[in-house]
């Protein structure tokens, strides 16, 4: 069971509305199964054109230009490299540890898409959280790993 | 010539756990060079068969992407950090 405080949980649902329609990405520190603290991480999904060509993820027909209408860059995330590496390294000096990340489904449900299951690869059984705005009134956070292409889901229990 | 170099988590299991590895080099391609020799079959995981680094993986001297700087041939001087992250990325 994954357990993480209610301002934190807050937190990655706060990001995700604010993002949205674009998806909101970032990383999560904490020890153990307990995270203690999210990190907000830009999403540069617009400039990670050819990283998502390359591995078929971009549907034939589909724009990839941010200010498109119907844009598939709002349905993609790509952590801005720079800022990634800054926020793993203020996680390590903070005495945290690396749990994994979170990212938004501004539209769909909080499960990992085919996308998300081929990129978790780089990331072997990290900590996956997906918030889900599909019902805008009601957003979703659920908690996932990824290993060998398998998706298993973990409870997550947030503590007050 | 000593530059530390820091192991993202999913590329431990090459370093019997270590998140930093201390090599003596004076170019990225040298650092990886010589982390290579130490944990055979880790480079291929950041570079490509002909040098270069693949395209999900990013490399940082002092917190900087060599692709702004000199790319693999980035020169290093004693004490600097090269750090080495896989992308994260997703979508629906």
């Amino acid at each position: 069971m994954i357990r993480i405080p209610r301002d934190q949980y807050q937190a990655i649902i706060e990001h995700a509305q604010r993002e949205a329609p674009r998806e909101a990405c970032g990383l999560l520190g904490g020890h153990g199964e307990r995270i203690e603290r999210v990190y907000p991480v830009t999403n540069r999904a617009e400039l990670a054109v050819e990283f998502f060509a390359e591995r078929g993820l971009i549907p034939p027909g589909r724009d990839y230009r941010p200010d498109a209408p119907g844009s598939i860059a709002v349905e993609r995330f790509f952590m801005d490299p720079e800022e990634q590496f800054r926020v793993l390294r203020e996680i390590e000096r903070s005495g945290l540890d690396h749990l994994g990340s979170y990212h938004s489904h501004p539209a769909t449900a909080a499960y990992p898409s085919r996308t998300d299951v081929e990129l978790a690869a780089f990331w072997p059984n990290m900590l996956l959280l997906i918030c889900s705005l599909a019902a805008p009134a009601r957003p979703v956070v659920r908690a996932f790993r990824v290993y060998e292409g398998q998706v298993s889901e973990e409870s997550i229990l947030v503590e007050d | 010539m000593a530059v530390t170099i820091l192991i993202p988590a999913p590329l431990r299991r090459f370093t019997e756990d270590r998140a930093a590895v201390q090599v003596e080099a004076k170019t990225v391609t040298e650092a990886l060079a010589k982390l290579d020799e130490l944990y055979p079959g880790i480079r291929e995981r950041i570079c490509e068969p002909d040098g270069r680094v693949r395209r999900f993986v990013s490399i940082f001297v002092n917190g900087k992407d060599i692709r702004s700087l000199q790319g693999v041939e980035t020169p290093l001087a004693d004490g600097d950090e090269v750090g080495i992250i896989p992308a994260m990325a997703g979508g629906r």
